[in-house]
């Protein structure tokens, strides 16, 4: 393990992911007309993973996984969701353009993750700090999901600069 | 086997897996409802979302008994009250500053059908889908609705609307009895000759002469029709629905101008329901069909310029593919509404209508010409769409749009919601209402108010008779709405 990146960045991203979920369920929740749409929604979500998970499994040369990019990417989404303030007629099928997109990432990097030497390790230690972060936020007065969201989103942008700079600097 | 199994291991199979089911999903998104009306957590509003306005409280009475003893206290109390049923009008008419708003929608039993005589019986909050369903297994129709079936039989009354049945006058003309709660509280069985004339004030009295429970309404047979559509140059038209109400053969009929660009107030087209001889009880009703396709062609009309061109091209063709086929009486009273919402934060789409002597049309047209811009796409006032019905004489109701035989110019627009955009659609408006007064017409009150006080009084000059009779029926002034408020008190 010679680069911090390699340890801690997977790490953040899982658990992070893990504990905005309930608050992007809300905030999806808010944004679909009726059940049946949400549930398609996170089909969508669901399937794109798949698609994603099986991009990154054929990939040739895994090395070149530009997962700095993928970081990056969900980042931008989650601050997208967040920037969305009003509901308007179209906000459904930008919805689910997001999670089609978000779906294809997340998989994507599910994949690259579970190639790491720490992998199993984060896997452990990601159930434990879900756990207790969940407890801590169980206190935490919720004014808005979205404000979670945009600092996931940051958090996430943020983790893709340093994998890059990082990368940049050991090659 | 294997080479399925081979297949779905290559990413490409599970992307178009995703594109068929985002595909799927997007034709299945439903297309946004608009919150309105006393559905709204502190104002109400009605179907346009305009006029938000504060009520004290809004009731949901479980029978008449309690609507009654509503009504004496408010007597008593110096309480107002305003009735409400879906809410579609849009002046602001069923609801009222402080107020308490009886929600008439529990009242919707359908009480009697009568099929010897062919009548029904029904609450005032039952909808016409209600009384659809309800008469098409007797082979039964309504004889005047409106086009569409979801609006409430108390409120359709209240606002005395007329259909496309050119053989029949407005809705007030096919009810043969009522019962009403008056304003002062009492129950009273009300038949079109009653000496007290209740009718006269109550149809077309938008909710002002207290409520009405149930209603007996005429009905007839549920025919077939052959649809017949014909495309015409607006200055045809005229001499083409003269021959049309003269040979008898055409049960219901309305027409579209064209509102695009190149063929603005040029081209329409007419579309006739004619007898075929045969009737009908076994066809289902119709649900809304191709409701996706109908809003995107009709956004893209929004759009203006060359596209609403094409989105009239593509109206031209819908019409002709569906000449010669044959429909119901039920079926064609009940068109698609769903695919107008329109919910663009910042804009909002109005109707108004305008009714003009039958034979005044070609001029009015002409003269509309020199109003109306034929390209607005970079205006914010838009005219989106013109439908043409006709409305034969009235002179039943004391606030009578149709005092002689008229067309009907329904017209959706669109503008912006600043101060000054809405202030640009009332002068619009106001100028459009002068010209269709200058040829003898008049404008139709169940929705926004953005005539003059003045272009009221002028089109409806029964109006005083209206205020006495108001006070005489309603001494404490019970029944308000924001309607009142602004034209007649």
């Amino acid at each position: 393990m010679n680069r911090k990146s390699e340890w801690y960045i997977p790490l953040v991203v899982t658990v992070g992911q893990v504990v905005i979920f309930p608050y992007y369920i809300i905030w999806l929740k808010q944004v679909s007309l009726t059940f049946t749409l949400f549930a398609w929604f996170f089909a969508a979500f669901s399937f794109a993973a798949a698609w994603g998970y099986r991009i990154f499994q054929t990939k040739q040369n895994k090395n070149a996984s530009y997962i700095a990019f993928i970081y990056a990417g969900m980042g931008c989404v989650y601050i997208l969701t967040s920037c969305i303030k009003n509901s308007f007629e179209s906000l459904p099928y930008v919805v689910l353009l997001l999670q089609v997109i978000l779906g294809l990432l997340q998989g994507y990097f599910r994949a690259w993750h579970s190639m790491q030497k720490t992998y199993h390790l984060h896997a452990v230690h990601h159930y434990l700090i879900v756990g207790f972060m969940m407890i801590v936020f169980s206190f935490v007065k919720v004014i808005s999901p979205v404000v979670f969201i945009t600092i996931f989103g940051l958090l996430l942008c943020i983790c893709g600069f340093w994998d890059l700079i990082r990368n940049k600097e050991a090659g | 086997m294997k080479r399925v199994r081979e297949l779905s291991k290559k990413p490409w199979f599970l992307g178009i897996l995703v594109t068929i089911f985002v595909v799927v999903i997007l034709w299945n998104i439903p297309i946004e409802k608009r919150k309105y009306g006393l559905s709204q957590n502190s104002l109400v509003t009605d179907y346009t979302g305009l006029l938000p306005e504060r009520v004290e409280k809004v009731v949901k009475a479980k029978n008449r008994n309690e609507l009654q003893k509503i009504v004496k206290q408010a007597n008593k109390n110096g309480e107002k009250i305003s009735v409400a049923g879906l809410q579609h009008s849009q002046g602001g008419h069923t609801y009222y500053k402080d107020g308490v708003v009886l929600d008439m929608r529990t009242f919707n039993k359908i009480l009697e059908i009568d099929e010897l005589h062919k009548t029904i019986r029904v609450e005032a909050g039952a909808t016409w889908e209600d009384v659809q369903e309800a008469v098409l297994p007797h082979g039964l129709a309504l004889k005047v609705t409106q086009s569409q079936s979801v609006f409430t039989i108390g409120g359709s009354l209240s606002v005395n609307v007329h259909g496309r049945d050119i053989r029949f006058g407005p809705m007030a003309e096919t009810v043969k009895e009522m019962t009403l709660l008056t304003p002062t509280g009492e129950i009273k069985k009300v038949t079109r000759d009653d000496s007290e004339e209740w009718m006269k004030y109550v149809f077309g009295g938008y909710g002002l002469f207290g409520v009405i429970l149930d209603v007996t309404l005429d009905l007839t047979e549920n025919d077939i029709y052959t649809i017949h559509t014909e495309k015409l140059k607006t200055d045809e038209y005229e001499s083409y629905f003269k021959n049309l109400s003269g040979d008898r053969k055409t049960a219901m009929h309305y027409a579209r101008v064209s509102v695009a660009p190149s063929s603005f107030l040029d081209e329409m087209y007419v579309i006739n329901y004619n007898y075929t001889g045969g009737q009908d009880r076994k066809t289902l009703l119709k649900g809304e069909q191709g409701v996706q396709l109908s809003k995107l062609a009709l956004d893209l009309g929004r759009q203006g310029g060359a596209l609403e061109d094409i989105f009239w091209k593509t109206q031209k063709r819908y019409i002709r593919s569906i000449n010669g086929k044959k429909i119901t009486r039920n079926n064609a009273m009940r068109s698609e509404s769903t695919f107008m919402e329109y919910t663009k934060p910042g804009r909002v789409e109005v109707l108004q209508e305008f009714f003009v002597p039958v034979y005044s049309y070609e001029e009015y047209i002409n003269d509309l010409k020199h109003l109306l811009k034929a390209n607005d796409k970079n205006d914010d006032f838009k005219v989106h769409n013109i439908t043409v019905r006709y409305a034969a004489k009235d002179n039943f109701t004391t606030l009578n749009y149709a005092k002689e035989d008229m067309f009907g110019f329904v017209i959706l627009i669109q503008h912006g919601l600043k101060e000054e955009e809405i202030a640009n659609a009332t002068a619009m408006i106001q100028k459009w209402t002068r010209l269709t007064m200058e040829h003898g017409g008049t404008y139709y009150l169940p929705y926004y108010r953005y005539q003059t006080k003045e272009q009221f009084k002028e089109s409806y000059p029964k109006w005083e008779k209206f205020q006495e009779e108001k006070l005489r029926r309603d001494p404490n002034e019970v029944f308000q709405n924001l309607f009142y408020d602004y034209y007649v008190k």
